[in-house]
């Protein structure tokens, strides 16, 4: 390529490092030194209130979790949490992408509507959802009793179900627009033609939708599930200002323990762990995400 | 134009510096005064913030000492003052719960006051509690901010509705009390306590347990729950049972932090709580709560119905270990926390005025001022009674007590959402106890 | 829809339009109903927004929360009175942040992106990879460390610490989205422009980025909104009114002493405005701009 520049030409090469060095300037400045910093910290035992007891213990921090319950229980919960709140993101917001892809009156409004809790910070999600949640004066309560859905106020987050699922209705809530905004970027691109063909070939709506709109879709999905999968996995300020892990440690997931341990307990080391540990498991199922779709010849970076 | 190296060096330079304009720098200036003008570096969690602000100017009016105060939050007060230590950018002076005082001696944030001017005095003129909250390994590291003990709170023109003129001496006569104010359709659930997760302590546990003679610890930081001392067992029991079989507990006490058992309080919506004495004086503020002059405070109940005593909490203004203006860091303690030259506690007395928080200082029980402001919210005679039998949790000098508290939470939540037998709670608190023992040994 | 393309040859019950119109209605309810609820409790009073059955349209409407945010009054000043006073600075703070964190966030990955969607070079695949990297590890392992870092910099309580941490939080996606927009749009472009003998930067400026503009605006709103949204490092990174964000400010409604349901509502509204308006300005731009990236790689 001659676009650039007729003297002192760069190969690309080096133009591409240079175009990059700014970029990778401000986050080795920024993000490289606390990164590796975490991880040889989780190399040692480091309370950040008893600095004479600090020192190296090798990977101690990691082998202790085998047997730490409060971690273990976190983890399941996380898992499920993941589960629940990525199956419902994706169902819900490749609906809503199919349903505003079509041509109908106020699609316009309901796009707006759609990125509507983008633009909500997470504790003030958190916050929302408590006063719709309220067992005293909550709207939810007020709506199931004037439809005749129940005879008294309940406390909804106050058993384990209850409160887990509402809170993950609450971050799916919270995180859904940007699902819906992929995916439908996803869908605007599909070809009518593809559509066309399909329906020539008397293939029916359900035909046409596994066989052009998901292998189509694979790749915006698969940034979905990427992203979500991390999000879902670091989920805090909701989860923080609706329940505070509980009741009992029905809500703590392991992001919300990772947060207690650092910076209630102090306990930088063992809270480093965890978060490499989280950090693992995200690209364990990034990796599987992506294997999965390269395995359908589907994928290039 | 060409494209080379120094050329994308130059662009990305000015993409970062124009993006960090002047006008943008301006906006970052904080006005604080930069370390080392002289000023003392006072920070403390957020409550009632101006009327600190209000104080610390008359401070420096009369002594001509500068302040830089800072309130933080009170969730997270204690997580941005370790990392601040941490950083080593900590304030010169600083509120201390009791809850920390031990984790920020071992941190080394803190330094002894002993021996400096006042400091006998300023011990020997307060409750032995909470001079007793205010060492730690035999050294003082604080002067008392406000203190505060337990006590039952209750709706007397409730309970006088349901036929009640006394209020209930032992645990199985508050579930009683309560269950005949829910069979009237008085109230569904009588009993509110404030029992969310990221409250920082839950004083009503440790004041039950109190109140009926038991501990969860020995002397030696043991715990005992599990084996030689049955009352926290009994008191879960009891807890279990009013939250799920005669349901007077709210089972949205889950998610009630102390404002909104507060706020409840204030609109009669409860019968009865477990709260610090001071809070009194809002319920009984006309201008804030519909149930002024309705409210009480009684001793808090016991399994078998006899006086033993509750809990108390001191909360301490202390030193900071690296502060450069240690000598006007101690005058504004002194000025806050100690006896100014007529040996009066100012500071506590304006607290007391002001808010009602309660008093480390003996003599002032007998104070004329605060008597009469007293009596305008509680009888004084169970005040002081309820003083008389407080005494600190004896598990504050270890520095893993943070993290006890905080499991101890869980377990009892799990107690009340009957998810948790009162049996295994008291086990797996006497676990978390050993192994926090082993993991800060 | 382009795809029924038949007429029908009898009346049919449209079941596909009522299909539509049903997902688009409950969708719609869904998504708004619970924002509509703080938005109806901000303009009520306390005892209205308390009251069992709830009211489900203000009663007696009041500005008196909103106003309370300018002027606090008394009542007001006992009651949450710092987080309400601080809640129009805060709303301040966050759009200095959020602001110049996209623009920082845009003029970075512009170049990036350039690169990855230009010119083929040894250890891009890598570098890419690298850049999503520095993602998965969770803020929290790093926000101690982060915190010591801008306290060497005394960037401690200003903007420039927020910009920088939301920057390098925002930086790797919307590079990747960056990337993907700028590989559709046609590389003719910029041969038309060499062969008018423009230079290199005057053919980013007047001819490559123009056309690129819906990825640009959709990079710029995602940066936005992650700085917008995010809570733990601005709960670290600042202590006063001069830097703290709205999450910091409405996490304070959420465990300060005294809080009112209304004006905590009040302010969780203020909170959503600007961000959303930006999304609504930009909402056909968002699409298109995330479209060419999605699909292929």
């Amino acid at each position: 390529m001659s676009v650039l520049t007729e003297r002192r030409p760069l190969g690309d090469t080096a133009k591409a490092w240079a175009l990059n060095a700014p970029a990778i300037t401000v986050i080795t400045l920024l993000v490289a030194y606390p990164i590796g910093y975490s991880f040889y910290v989780s190399l040692q035992r480091n309370n950040l209130k008893r600095p004479k007891a600090k020192r190296f213990i090798g990977l101690d921090n990691y082998k202790a979790l085998f047997s730490d319950d409060a971690f273990l229980s976190a983890l399941k919960v996380s898992a499920v949490f993941v589960v629940v709140v990525l199956g419902l993101t994706v169902v819900l917001a490749l609906i809503l992408a199919l349903v505003l892809n079509e041509r109908f009156r106020g699609r316009g409004l309901l796009l707006s509507l759609a990125l509507l809790p983008w633009a909500m910070p997470g504790v003030v999600n958190g916050l929302m959802w408590r006063t719709i949640f309220d067992a005293k004066t909550g709207a939810l309560n007020g709506l199931m009793l004037q439809l005749g859905l129940i005879d008294s106020y309940q406390a909804w987050l106050t058993s384990s179900t209850g409160a887990f699922l509402f809170t993950a209705l609450a971050q799916v809530w919270n995180t859904l627009p940007f699902s819906v905004i992929i995916l439908l970027a996803g869908l605007s691109t599909i070809p009518s033609e593809l559509y066309d063909a399909a329906t020539v070939d008397r293939a029916g709506a359900f035909r046409r939708f596994t066989q052009v709109t998901v292998p189509w879709l694979l790749h915006p999905l698969l940034i979905v599930l990427i992203l979500e999968t991390m999000n879902a996995f670091r989920a805090f300020d909701t989860i923080y200002v609706l329940t505070g892990g509980g009741p009992g440690d029905a809500t703590t997931t392991i992001a919300l323990l990772d947060v207690q341990t650092v910076l209630t307990f102090t306990d930088f080391g063992l809270g480093s762990a965890y978060a490499w540990v989280i950090t693992a498991i995200t690209l364990i199922i990034s990796v599987g995400y992506i294997g999965l779709l390269y395995r359908k010849g589907n994928f290039e970076v | 134009m060409e494209f080379n190296r120094r050329q994308v060096l130059k662009l990305a330079g000015l993409g970062l510096t124009a993006t960090a304009t002047p006008g943008l720098l301006a906006a970052c200036s904080n006005g604080k005064p930069a370390a080392g003008d002289g000023s003392v570096k006072f920070e403390g969690w957020d409550y009632e913030a101006t009327l600190v602000q209000q104080n610390l100017d008359k401070f420096t009016q009369a002594s001509n000492i500068k302040v830089n105060y800072t309130p933080i939050t009170s969730a997270q007060y204690v997580q941005k003052v370790v990392a601040e230590f941490t950083g080593g950018g900590g304030p010169d002076a600083l509120y201390v719960y009791d809850d920390s005082l031990a984790a920020w001696v071992e941190g080394e944030y803190l330094q002894p006051i002993d021996g400096l001017p006042g400091v006998d005095e300023v011990y020997s003129s307060i409750f032995p509690g909470n001079a007793e909250a205010m060492t730690y390994q035999g050294k003082r590291y604080g002067l008392p901010y406000y203190t505060d003990s337990n006590c039952l709170i209750y709706n007397a023109e409730i309970l006088s509705k349901a036929g009640f003129s006394k209020p209930p001496a032992s645990l199985e006569e508050l579930e009683s009390q309560a269950a005949k104010i829910k069979s009237m359709g008085l109230l569904e659930h009588p009993i509110g306590l404030p029992a969310q997760l990221s409250d920082t302590w839950w004083a009503w546990v440790w004041g039950l347990v109190f109140a009926s003679g038991g501990d969860l610890f020995d002397n030696q930081q043991a715990p005992i729950m599990n084996t030689t001392d049955t009352v926290t067992k009994d008191v879960l029991t009891w807890l279990q049972n009013a939250a799920n079989k005669s349901k007077v507990l709210d089972p949205a006490s889950l998610q009630l932090l102390p404002v909104p058992v507060d706020n409840a309080m204030k609109a009669n919506r409860y019968a009865f709580t477990i709260g610090a004495r001071y809070a009194l004086r809002d319920y009984n503020d006309a201008s804030k709560s519909k149930a002024a002059g309705k409210m009480k405070m009684a001793l808090v109940p016991s399994l078998d119905g006899k006086v033993h005593g509750t809990i108390s909490n001191t909360r301490m203004y202390g030193l900071a270990k690296d502060t450069e203006v240690k000598d006007d860091a101690f005058k504004l303690l002194t000025y806050l926390g100690g006896l100014d030259a007529n040996k009066q506690p100012n500071t506590a007395k304006f607290w007391f005025q002001e808010r009602g928080l309660g008093f480390a200082y003996k003599a002032m029980a007998k104070d004329a001022d605060v008597l009469a402001s007293l009596k305008k919210f509680a009888d004084p005679a169970i005040y002081a009674h309820l003083a008389e039998i407080a005494r600190p949790r004896n598990v504050l000098g270890v520095a893993w007590y943070t993290e006890f508290e905080t499991e101890m939470h869980k377990v009892v939540q799990g107690v009340l959402s009957n998810q948790v037998q009162p049996s295994a709670a008291v086990a797996s608190l006497a676990q978390s106890a050993e192994t926090l023992k082993k993991k800060y040994s | 829809m382009s795809t029924v393309v038949q007429v029908p040859l009898r009346y049919r019950i449209p079941w596909k339009k009522i299909a539509l119109y049903v997902l688009a209605i409950a969708f719609g309810l869904y998504l708004v109903l619970p924002f509509y609820w703080i938005v109806a409790m901000s303009f009520m009073h306390e005892a209205d927004a308390l009251s069992v059955p709830p009211h489900w349209v203000p009663v007696n409407p009041t500005l008196e929360n909103y106003l309370g945010f300018v002027n606090p009054n008394s009542a007001q000043e006992l009651v949450g009175g710092r987080a309400v006073s601080e809640t129009p600075y805060s709303l301040r703070n966050s759009l200095v942040v959020a602001s110049a964190t996209a623009v920082l966030n845009l003029v970075l990955a512009t170049f990036a992106a350039y690169s990855f969607s230009r010119l083929k070079f040894k250890g891009s695949q890598v570098l890419l990879v690298l850049y999503l990297l520095t993602r998965m590890v969770p803020g929290i392992a790093i926000i101690i460390p982060f915190y010591l870092l801008m306290r060497q910099f005394g960037l401690l309580d200003t903007y420039l610490a927020l910009i920088l941490s939301y920057t390098t939080f925002a930086l790797p996606i919307t590079i990747w989205i960056l990337k993907d927009f700028f590989r559709s749009v046609p590389r003719e472009l910029e041969e038309a422009a060499r062969v008018d003998r423009c230079g290199w930067f005057r053919t980013m400026w007047s001819v490559f980025l123009p056309v690129a503009a819906p990825g640009l605006v959709a990079a710029a709103v995602f940066a936005f909104m992650t700085a917008w949204n995010e809570f733990m490092f601005a709960l670290f990174l600042t202590s006063t009114k001069a830097a703290k964000t709205i999450p910091v400010v409405a996490a304070n409604f959420a465990t300060d002493f005294n809080t009112q349901f209304t004006v905590m509502a009040a302010a969780g509204v203020l909170a959503v405005v600007p961000p959303l308006v930006l999304a609504l300005l930009f909402q056909r731009k968002l699409v298109q701009g995330m479209a060419a990236g999605s699909v292929k790689g």
